[in-house]
């Protein structure tokens, strides 16, 4: 009987969302194939996840290791290596997560297996793997197959595959860590918590973001009389954080925050999935960009193409007008 | 302390160039129209390393796996202050990660390093895992995502990107190797005349051979089937007109779903 | 660079704080020195702005961000050059632009002038906009590609991809095929001129800008040249002379006086409006030449020419030099000096504020509507006016 097998990522005392969509995807494809589909969850008193894995799985392997709080690569590599080379599945799905590119080119190699990483769709017909990669500024779509190989490993994008509440009701099996070395050479020291700014982006209804194409900290002020007109609050996207221009607390997306509002106003964002996936649950999202092919405009409500420093001011005027 | 860091080149793709199309082989974009550029995240990294090494003295090597337009990133790096830069001459467009992998291997294994420094994915294909897997090749320890960074005796603290903005911290037993996130630095502008004056520092050109690989031998794990223009811009409804046009009715769309 | 090697050491220290760098000539306004209408601050005027150059070589402070905001938000509009009392007040703007120059070599430079220069580096401008769309303002106009006719039309960085000022250069094409003239262009071959490169302070790529577009020229035969915008005009007229590259430069208003003069363009239909005429920095106070645009718009007949409070060699610059219509280090604010300039061309009476600038047309025509005056004032480029006058109503 053919296996997949999802590696399980978890942090904090909760499963990793994209492990649940890897479940989720894992689970049709087993169902697809008539494959078995094997959870595998390693870390300290795991065992208490193992009912809510197997909703999906047929088979969940519990590896006790009471060193490990949370998911971390090496352990996870360590462990992982010698059951993929004995149970040879023939597909496994990791969460492209920062764990997950953490751990999966290394193990990749580790058990000699073919990688394709960060996919958007994931297709068995046939006994023939293949996925789907976007690429060049996800203006590509890219299908790729493997070489004949006993055991392919695909990591997936977060946020694509719907998580979808399983009935398998899969047995569970517990194992002690396997580990015969202990490996001193890379050391968790712990963590640090994300600052707490004084702004909370994730309690408004309005959110005014800005990205590169805003082009100096100085015209960011056009953006905050544009939120101001609105009742809002700025946010932005990854560069303007890593140029300084803006403090993290108002980073949206995959290392920033996810938000909601009823209203997001994208200003020169082009929409990398990264900041995508951080917004894309906002009622209404109006994107301003003067790249006609920039990817948010598929995920917006409205788009206008034009320069966002020629728009916005006359766009603050007229919601200035229309108040008074 | 010795620090190699691998770079590519990328075409530019990013907001303001729009003309991505599919080439006549099917099989790439037509790069005739793009202008390339150092990738991004490569940037970051070549700017931390010659920061360290400006800090701890030491040799920066640059090294890439590609055809000889290349050389133009190799020439930034030495600008930017590495001390030398090495182009394995293979066109490196079609290869699948794991075989570039391979191939860089091969020449770092024969270099001096204490860090072995990547970007952490590329703008093109944003993988992702050419870093990773040298590390694994190499035998050394890795930490992906790095978003800073402290060198002490013997080891490398980092910090490694979370999602949410968390970080997570290791130290590893150098060598290592790291692969660097955006926003780790500010990288230095190179001007023409140090790109001109870097042309004074060594940069060798090798073959495959040189390194006892074949190009036949090396087969691609992960290979191409199609690729297709993603559909652009449908989903959301085109307001057009002179700015004054599209900034009056978008006022009038927001106040009519009741937001002003 | 230390102190020691800074071209300027022995001048640098010796502005001893008058303020006259700020005064227009008509020392009506303290607001003249564009940054420091924006700031007003000591630092963002020229004294202010030398004696931290100076602090900074003399590593009495540090580099931060601010101080490389500071430096690069002078618009080398050259109103201080015209006011400052010191024998070596031709060389203050350049003072600045050595600091610069010195800024760029060690890579510290704000990273939105980064992304100017590294987009001139790919692309040829500063948009970072593709090297095939340069030309494609030109089409379906019937001009032809440069072959060795009596003029290059030179358009720049701005005549080519700014959608406003994609029109001047549409215009004065018109305006020259209608007068006859004997000229082609450069369509996608043409390259940036370099002016806002060299004031930025990169002067490595100023000069391979130049050496590439001299040879260009060399190899295309061209001899005279005529620009649309005083940038370009500046850095091929002044500068390129040091790489070897002489030609005949003229500024398009100088060409089309002529015409008029010579009865080669008939301007008899007129335009009737009260005008009001913006000196463009490159041109007037870079160029000395004041009169050409002036006797262009008194030659219409109807229209009736108002000057500003400050014109000429007093004129308030627009706040676009020095790679600012893109940096914007001047904006987002009812003092940028773009808005005080619309302000100030208002208080004429004018209904139209005449541009011979692509960079002044962007800044003023943004200011126009960041004011709400679009009811008040227009901005026209000189070649939109004598369009009005010479061309024949078109069908459309």
């Amino acid at each position: 009987m053919a296996e997949i097998l999802v590696v399980v990522e978890h942090r904090n005392e909760n499963l990793a969302d994209v492990s649940l969509e890897m479940l989720s995807k894992g689970r049709h494809l087993a169902d697809h194939v008539s494959a078995e589909l094997l959870a595998v969850i390693i870390g300290k008193d795991v065992n208490r996840y193992a009912p809510r894995l197997a909703q999906w799985a047929d088979k969940v392997l519990a590896v006790k290791n009471d060193e490990l709080e949370d998911s971390q690569a090496e352990p996870y590599q360590k462990t992982l290596a010698p059951i993929i080379k004995e149970r040879k599945p023939k597909l496994v799905l990791i969460g492209h997560s920062s764990f997950g590119m953490d751990l999966a080119p290394a193990l990749t190699v580790d058990v000699g297996a073919p990688l394709a990483t960060d996919c958007t769709n994931i297709a068995v017909e046939n006994g023939t793997i293949t996925v789907t990669r976007a690429i060049y500024n996800g203006k590509v779509n890219a299908v790729y197959s493997f070489a004949p190989s006993e055991t392919v490993i695909v990591t997936g994008r977060p946020g694509e595959f719907p998580v979808e509440e399983g009935q398998k009701g899969g047995s569970v099996e517990e194992i002690d860590y396997l580990l015969d070395e202990e490996f001193d050479y890379k050391s968790f020291e712990g963590y640090i918590e994300p600052e707490v700014s004084d702004i909370d982006i994730t309690k408004s209804e309005v959110l005014i973001a800005v990205g590169r194409g805003i082009k100096d900290k100085g015209n960011i002020e056009l953006a905050e009389e544009l939120a101001n007109a609105l009742g809002g609050v700025l946010a932005c996207s990854r560069p303007l954080v890593d140029y300084g221009w803006l403090p993290s607390g108002h980073q949206v997306g995959l290392s920033g925050k996810t938000v909601k509002p009823k209203l997001y106003i994208a200003l020169g964002i082009s929409g990398a999935f990264q900041h995508m996936v951080g917004m894309r649950g906002s009622k209404m999202i109006v994107a301003i960009n003067r790249d006609a092919k920039a990817p948010i405009f598929a995920d917006a409500n409205y788009g206008i193409i034009d320069d966002i420093l020629k728009v916005v001011p006359i766009l603050t005027q007229r919601i200035n007008d229309l108040k008074s | 302390m010795d620090i190699v860091v691998a770079i590519k080149q990328v075409p530019d793709t990013s907001e303001a160039v729009d003309v991505v199309e599919i080439d006549a082989s099917g099989r790439d974009i037509n790069k005739e129209a793009l202008v390339s550029k150092i990738n991004d995240w490569d940037e970051y990294a070549l700017e931390e390393a010659v920061q360290l090494k400006q800090k701890l003295g030491g040799t920066v090597t640059a090294v890439t796996v590609g055809a000889s337009e290349w050389d133009d990133i190799l020439r930034r790096a030495l600008a930017m202050g590495a001390d030398r830069a090495i182009r394995i001459d293979e066109d490196a467009a079609s290869m699948d990660s794991n075989t570039v992998a391979k191939i860089l291997t091969a020449v770092i294994i024969h270099l001096p390093y204490d860090l072995v420094i990547f970007g952490a994915q590329s703008e093109d294909f944003g993988s992702g895992q050419l870093g990773c897997m040298v590390a694994e090749m190499l035998d050394i320890p890795h930490a992906t995502l790095v978003v800073s960074l402290q060198m002490d005796e013997g080891e490398v603290r980092v910090s490694r990107e979370l999602e949410g903005g968390a970080l997570e911290l290791y130290t590893l037993k150098l060598p290592a190797l790291l692969t660097i996130q955006t926003g780790i630095n500010r990288p230095r502008y190179v001007s023409f005349a140090s790109i001109k004056k870097a042309r004074e520092k060594e940069l060798k050109v090798i073959s495959l051979n040189e390194l006892g690989l074949s190009r036949d031998a090396l087969t691609p794990l992960v290979i191409l089937e199609k690729l297709e223009l993603t559909p652009t811009g449908k989903k959301a409804e085109l307001i057009s007109g002179s700015a004054e046009e599209t900034a009056g009715k978008l006022a009038m769309i927001l106040n009519d779903s009741g937001v002003i | 660079m230390a102190l020691a090697d800074y071209k300027y050491k022995d001048v640098i220290h010796r502005c001893f704080r008058c303020g006259y760098c700020k005064f227009p000539s008509n020392w009506m306004e303290v607001n003249n020195c564009p940054a420091y209408a924006r700031f007003r601050l000591e630092s963002y005027s020229t004294g202010g702005r030398l004696w931290l150059i100076r602090a900074w070589l003399n590593d009495e402070i540090e580099w931060t961000d601010h101080l490389a905001q500071i430096v690069y938000s002078c618009a080398a509009c050259k109103n201080c050059v015209e006011q400052c009392p010191y024998r070596f007040h031709d060389d203050i703007v350049d003072m600045i632009i050595a600091a610069r120059s010195e800024m760029v070599e060690r890579g510290s430079i704000p990273s939105v002038v980064k992304e100017f220069l590294e987009n001139i580096q790919r692309q040829g401008n500063p948009y970072g906009n593709a090297r095939s769309k340069r030309g494609e303002w030109v089409e379906g106009m019937g001009i032809k590609q440069y072959e060795g006719q009596e003029y290059l039309y030179y358009v720049g960085c701005v005549g080519s991809y700014d959608t406003r000022a994609k029109e001047t250069a549409r215009t004065l094409g018109e305006v020259l095929l209608k007068a006859g003239v004997s000229f082609g262009v450069m369509g996608n071959d043409e390259n940036c001129d370099g002016n806002e490169v060299s004031k930025l302070g990169e002067e490595s790529l100023f000069q391979s800008l130049a050496e590439d577009n001299i040879q260009q020229f060399k190899d295309l035969g061209v001899e005279k040249i005529v620009a649309l915008s005083p940038h370009s005009y500046n850095a091929i007229k002044n500068d390129y002379p040091m790489f070897n590259g002489s030609f005949e430069v003229f500024h398009y208003t100088q060409l089309l006086r002529d015409l008029i003069k010579g009865g080669r363009l008939d301007i008899s239909s007129g335009f009737d409006a009260r005008v009001t005429y913006h000196d463009p920095c490159f041109l007037g106070r870079w160029n000395k030449e004041y009169e050409a645009p002036r006797q262009v718009l008194n030659a219409i007949p109807g229209v009736e020419l108002v000057e500003m409070e400050r014109s000429r060699e007093g004129a308030l610059c627009c706040g676009g030099g020095g790679g600012n219509f893109y940096t914007d280090f001047l904006g987002g604010s009812e003092d940028s000096p773009a808005r005080i300039r619309i302000r100030e061309a208002c208080a004429t009476g004018a209904s139209i504020v005449a541009t011979a600038c692509p960079n002044c047309m962007t800044m003023l025509e943004d200011a126009v509507k960041a004011e709400g005056l679009e009811e008040s004032i227009k901005v026209k480029d000189i070649s939109e006016i004598v369009a009005e006058a010479c061309l024949a109503k078109r069908a459309d």
